[in-house]
């Protein structure tokens, strides 16, 4: 039923920072991490694949002497989710 | 969260979910609406006081306006430590940034080249109108009407200027910033602490 779901999407976390960078014009890490209630270990996984994928940007930088990662969604990203939710809605419909 | 794999519907909820929260909380503070619109007021009604009390020219009055680079500075600074201290960058506070820009850049050219061409029986309107601008889009942006209706209330202001002598005009620049900003800037204020309580 999901096969044509792109698997990079269909997963709760990644989805859930997708669906954030969706909306923002760029987000931190934690803003990310307070919002979607993940652990820093699994996020940092789940943000590698992503930015693997080609979907987001992750720029790190120094702000005051700490580390600070900066995640943003790139155009391919925006096409991916905007097909994910497309196919999403087709289901939907078939399944109604 | 868990790493699983779930539902069509569920993945519609998740996406639902988290559009809200990236923009659950409410990220105007009204502390520049505050700054501006008690500069403009103070110096609006210093320079009124000091040609109807004190009888001096606006050519001797003007420089209470000075104070404005004061505030400039403070903003600048004020903006800068906002920035690093910020998690999130959203579309809606950037388009409201560049529209406080262009209404920067644009009340200065206008101010200097009306003063240059000595149309200064003009400045008061014009700068009405510019005020209008910012704020009018600012509400409709944020989706705030006391700005909107602040935005609507300098333009009606910028009309009555032809009916009142230009010192008293002045007085229609303070209470144009009294609507626009500073009782739209106390309410942002509580509605901000509100949502980040």
């Amino acid at each position: 039923m999901f096969k044509d779901l792109d698997p990079i999407l269909h997963s709760q976390l990644r989805l859930a920072v997708v669906s954030i960078l969706i909306s923002v014009k760029e987000a931190e890490f934690n803003f990310i991490k307070e919002r979607t209630n993940a652990t820093a270990g699994n996020l940092s996984v789940q943000i590698t694949k992503l930015k693997e994928a080609g979907y987001i940007e992750v720029l790190k930088q120094f702000k005051e002497n700490y580390p600070q990662t900066i995640c943003k969604i790139t155009p391919a990203g925006v096409k991916a989710f905007e097909s994910y939710v497309n196919s999403l809605q087709t289901y939907l419909k078939i399944k109604k | 969260m868990e790493e699983e794999k779930f539902s069509g519907e569920e993945s519609l909820q998740l996406i639902q979910s988290m559009i809200n929260r990236a923009q659950d909380k409410f990220a105007e503070n009204g502390h520049l609406y505050l700054l501006w619109g008690w500069v403009v007021f103070i110096c609006s009604i210093t320079q009124f006081l000091l040609q109807r009390g004190f009888h001096l020219a606006p050519d001797q009055t003007w420089y209470v306006w000075l104070f404005t680079w004061v505030a400039l500075i403070y903003q600048l600074i004020y903006i800068r430590r906002k920035r690093k201290k910020m998690e999130v960058r959203t579309y809606t506070g950037d388009i409201v940034a560049y529209v406080w820009i262009v209404f920067g850049i644009t009340t200065i050219l206008m101010a200097y080249i009306l003063g240059s061409h000595q149309q200064s029986l003009l400045v008061n309107p014009v700068l009405l109108v510019s005020y209008g601008i910012p704020t009018f889009l600012s509400g409709i942006i944020l989706r705030f009407k006391p700005l909107i209706w602040g935005g609507v209330f300098c333009w009606t202001l910028a009309l009555v200027c032809s009916w009142v002598m230009n010192d008293f005009q002045l007085l229609l620049i303070a209470t144009a910033v009294l609507v626009a900003w500073i009782v739209p800037g106390y309410q942002l204020r509580k509605k901000y602490k509100l949502s980040n309580a």
